[in-house]
C-alpha cells in the first residue's frame, strides 16, 4: 500500500483557505479515500447518523505527480482527524512563504508512512506533510486510523454510489449567507425544521412547535431537473397553505430535519461555492444539498470539485 | 374555522415597523433571565410590554405608535395578552438581518389569538410566525411611582457608567445601599457583602458623568443586588454607542425607578444627513423603566 503525492499550489490554498475549514465544521474526524483519479474527504458515510457530506477532487485538482498503489485496486481509505490536517497544511503554508525560494523550491510532498512513534512498540500510519525551506526539510506527521480493509473500503465505496443518487427537483438558494443568518437565529425557537420543496422552485422552511411557529418561504427559484408551472390561484395564498396545496398535488414534497444538521450544512459556505441548490432524495430518503463550483472567470461548472451533503431525515414528511 | 363575520372585523392592531433590530433592543433590555412572561398591552398610543420578578422588580417597554410606520388600532378599551419575552424577542431577531433594514408587520390577533409578525419588503422571500399567547395573569404589582416629597430625588449618570458601577457591585454582592445627598451633592452606591465597595458619583466633579442632579436631603435605601443588576444587565450596545443617560428617581417608600432611552431610528442609510436629522427625533426613541423596591431593612436610615 503506496501513496506519494505534492500538492499544487491551487491545491493548497483550495484546501487551506476554502474546504478543510468547512470539512472543519461538519465533523472533526473523516474518511480520506483515494483512489486513482480521485481524492474523496467524506463524513459520517459509514457510521452515525450526522450529517453525511462527501468533497470530491480530481487528483488533478489538487495534485500533480500522484501515486498511488494498492492490492484494493489502487484503493486506499483512513480516517482523519480535520483540524490536524487543516494544521499541517496551514504550517506547511506558512513555511513555505517565509522561506520560500520560487514556486518550484517549496513544493509540498505528502505520503502515507508507517513510524514506530516515541513510547510505542507498535509501528502507526502516519500521512506525513514534508515541506522543503530554503536550508531545511520540515516534516509533519498527522496520525491516521489504520487503512480500512478490503470489505470496509467496499461498504464505503457502496454508501459513496448511493449517496450520489440525485433529488429529481432542485432549486437553486439565492443568498446562502441570508438564510445561513435566518437558519442560525431560529435555532434558538426550536429543533427541528421542516423544509418543503416544490417544482415551481418555492422553498420553504418552518419551525413549528407548540408556542410558536416561525417560518421563511423563498420563490421563483431556479429550478433544475422536474419543474412545473406555479398555479396562479395560488398568489395570494400564505406560505403554508401554498406548500400544503403544493404536496397535495404532488407538485412540492416535505421532510423534517434536524435545526443543527441544517445550519451546520450551511457551514459548507465557508468552502466559496458559486451556488447551491437544495432537493429532496427520492420517497424523502434525505435532504440534499448540492454546492456547485465554476472554473474561475466563467459561469461553467468545474468538474473536478464536487461537494455535497445529505440531511438525515428525521420523520419523512 | 371562524366565521365569516369574525373575519370580517378588522384585527385590534396592525402595525409595521422598519427598524427590527431597534425594537428587539428595547425588549431584550428588560430580559434579565431565561423564562419571563410578559404582559402586552396595547392602546391608540402604542405599545407597553410588562415583566416582573416576584412582586419586587417591574419593567416596562414603552413602544409609542410613532415608532411604527404604520399603526392601526382598532380595540375597544385596551387588550392586553401574556406571551413569552424570550420567544417573542427571539423570534423578531430573526427577521433582523445585518446589514439590512428589515421591515415587519405586527398583528394581533390572528385567527386563533396568536401574535402574527409576517416580513413586508420582499416579493419573493417571506419571513412569517405565529406566536401563541396566553390570557394575561393579572398584575400583581401594577404600581403607582409617587413622588417622595415637593422636589424629586433624582440623578441623571451616563448609562455606561451606571452600568460599569452595578456590575462592579457584584463583587459584595447581596444588598446595595443607594445614598443621595445634598451636600456635598453625591450619589453613593455601597455594597456590603463579602467585601465593601462604595462608588461615588460627585455632581461637581464629574459633570460629565452625572449628568443631572437634584436632591434636597439626605436619603438612603437597600436594594438587592440581583434586582439592581437586572435593570442594566441587557442594556443595549446601542445605548452605550449613542453614550445616552440613564435617569434615577427615588419614590416614596424608596421605590427606584430606572428609566433608559433605546434608539429604534432607522439604520443609516446612503443619506447621513437625513437620517443624522431623524436619529435626533424624540420619536425614535423607545422608554425603558424599571421599578425596583427597596430592601425592608429595620436599621436603614431613611430620611435625616
Amino acid at each position: 500500500m503506496k501513496f506519494k503525492a505534492f500538492l499544487t499550489e491551487h491545491g493548497v490554498s483550495l484546501l487551506e483557505r476554502r474546504f478543510l475549514p468547512a470539512l472543519d465544521k461538519m465533523g472533526k474526524i473523516c474518511h480520506l479515500f483515494l483512489t486513482r483519479d480521485h481524492a474523496i474527504f467524506l463524513h459520517n458515510l459509514l457510521n452515525g447518523d450526522g450529517v453525511q457530506c462527501i468533497a470530491q477532487f480530481r487528483k488533478e485538482a489538487l495534485f500533480d505527480d500522484y501515486r498511488i498503489s494498492s492490492q484494493n485496486e489502487d484503493r486506499i481509505a483512513f480516517a482523519i482527524d480535520v483540524s490536524l490536517l487543516l494544521r499541517a497544511v496551514r504550517s506547511s503554508v506558512s513555511i513555505c512563504t517565509e522561506f520560500g525560494n520560487g514556486p518550484s523550491a517549496n513544493r509540498l510532498q505528502i505520503k502515507l508512512v508507517k513510524k514506530l512513534p516515541p513510547n510505542c512498540t507498535q509501528p502507526m500510519p502516519f500521512l506525513t506533510f514534508e515541506t522543503k525551506g530554503y536550508k531545511s526539510a520540515v516534516i509533519q506527521d498527522v496520525p491516521i486510523s489504520k487503512p480500512l480493509s478490503r470489505a470496509q473500503v467496499l461498504e464505503l465505496q457502496t454508501a459513496l454510489d448511493i449517496a450520489q443518487d440525485l433529488p429529481q427537483t432542485l432549486v437553486q438558494v439565492p443568498d446562502l449567507n441570508q438564510l445561513q443568518n435566518f437558519v442560525e437565529r431560529m435555532k434558538h425557537v426550536g429543533d427541528l425544521l421542516n423544509v418543503s420543496i416544490s417544482k415551481y422552485g418555492d422553498l420553504h422552511v418552518q419551525i413549528s412547535t407548540t408556542l410558536i411557529t416561525l417560518g421563511a418561504e423563498f420563490r421563483k427559484l431556479l429550478v433544475i431537473g422536474e419543474q412545473a408551472e406555479a398555479p396562479s390561484e395560488d398568489r395570494n395564498l400564505s406560505a403554508q397553505s401554498r406548500s400544503e396545496r403544493a404536496i397535495s398535488r404532488g407538485d412540492a414534497q416535505s421532510v423534517q430535519v434536524s435545526v443543527k444538521h441544517f445550519s451546520r450544512s450551511l457551514q459548507c459556505h465557508l468552502a466559496k461555492p458559486d451556488c447551491a441548490f437544495y432537493g429532496i432524495a427520492p420517497q424523502g430518503a434525505c435532504l440534499t444539498v448540492i454546492f456547485q463550483f465554476f472554473i474561475p472567470g466563467t459561469r461553467q461548472t468545474d468538474k473536478s470539485i464536487s461537494l455535497h451533503c445529505r440531511l438525515p431525515v428525521l420523520d419523512p414528511g | 374555522m371562524s366565521s365569516s363575520a369574525l373575519e370580517a372585523e378588522a384585527p385590534d392592531l396592525v402595525c409595521q415597523l422598519d427598524n427590527v433590530q431597534g425594537m428587539v433592543d428595547a425588549l431584550s433590555a428588560v430580559r434579565w433571565k431565561r423564562h419571563q412572561d410578559a404582559v402586552v398591552e396595547l392602546s391608540e398610543h402604542g405599545v407597553v410590554l410588562i415583566v416582573e420578578d416576584t412582586g419586587c422588580l417591574q419593567a416596562k417597554v414603552y413602544l409609542q405608535r410613532e415608532l411604527f410606520i404604520r399603526y392601526e388600532y382598532n380595540a375597544e378599551g385596551r387588550p392586553r395578552f401574556g406571551v413569552s419575552l424570550g420567544l417573542f424577542v427571539d423570534c423578531l431577531n430573526t427577521f433582523s438581518l445585518p446589514g439590512r433594514s428589515s421591515m415587519i408587520e405586527i398583528q394581533y390577533p390572528g385567527p386563533d389569538m396568536q401574535l402574527l409578525v409576517k416580513s413586508v419588503d420582499s416579493l419573493d422571500a417571506c419571513i412569517y410566525a405565529e406566536i401563541r399567547t396566553r390570557i394575561p395573569d393579572t398584575i400583581s404589582w401594577d404600581y403607582n411611582f409617587e413622588p417622595a416629597g415637593s422636589t424629586p430625588l433624582t440623578f441623571t449618570v451616563k448609562s455606561a457608567a451606571l452600568k460599569e458601577a452595578i456590575d462592579d457591585l457584584e463583587w459584595p454582592g447581596s444588598s446595595i445601599q443607594i445614598l443621595l445627598q445634598p451636600v456635598p451633592p453625591c450619589v453613593t452606591f455601597k455594597g456590603e457583602g463579602h467585601g465593601d465597595l462604595q462608588i461615588d458619583f460627585m455632581y461637581y466633579v464629574n459633570t460629565d458623568l452625572l449628568i443631572a442632579f437634584h436632591c434636597d436631603r439626605q436619603v438612603s435605601y437597600r436594594y438587592k443586588y440581583k434586582f439592581l443588576h437586572a435593570t442594566t444587565s441587557n442594556l443595549p450596545s446601542s445605548v452605550i454607542k449613542d453614550n445616552r443617560g440613564s435617569k434615577l428617581t427615588i419614590g416614596r417608600g424608596g421605590m427606584l425607578k430606572v428609566q433608559h432611552l433605546v434608539s429604534v431610528a432607522k439604520l443609516a442609510t446612503s443619506h447621513p444627513q437625513i437620517d443624522s436629522a431623524r436619529h435626533q427625533q424624540p420619536s425614535r426613541i423607545a422608554y425603558i423603566e424599571f421599578f425596583v423596591k427597596p430592601e425592608v431593612d429595620e436599621d436603614t436610615v431613611h430620611n435625616s
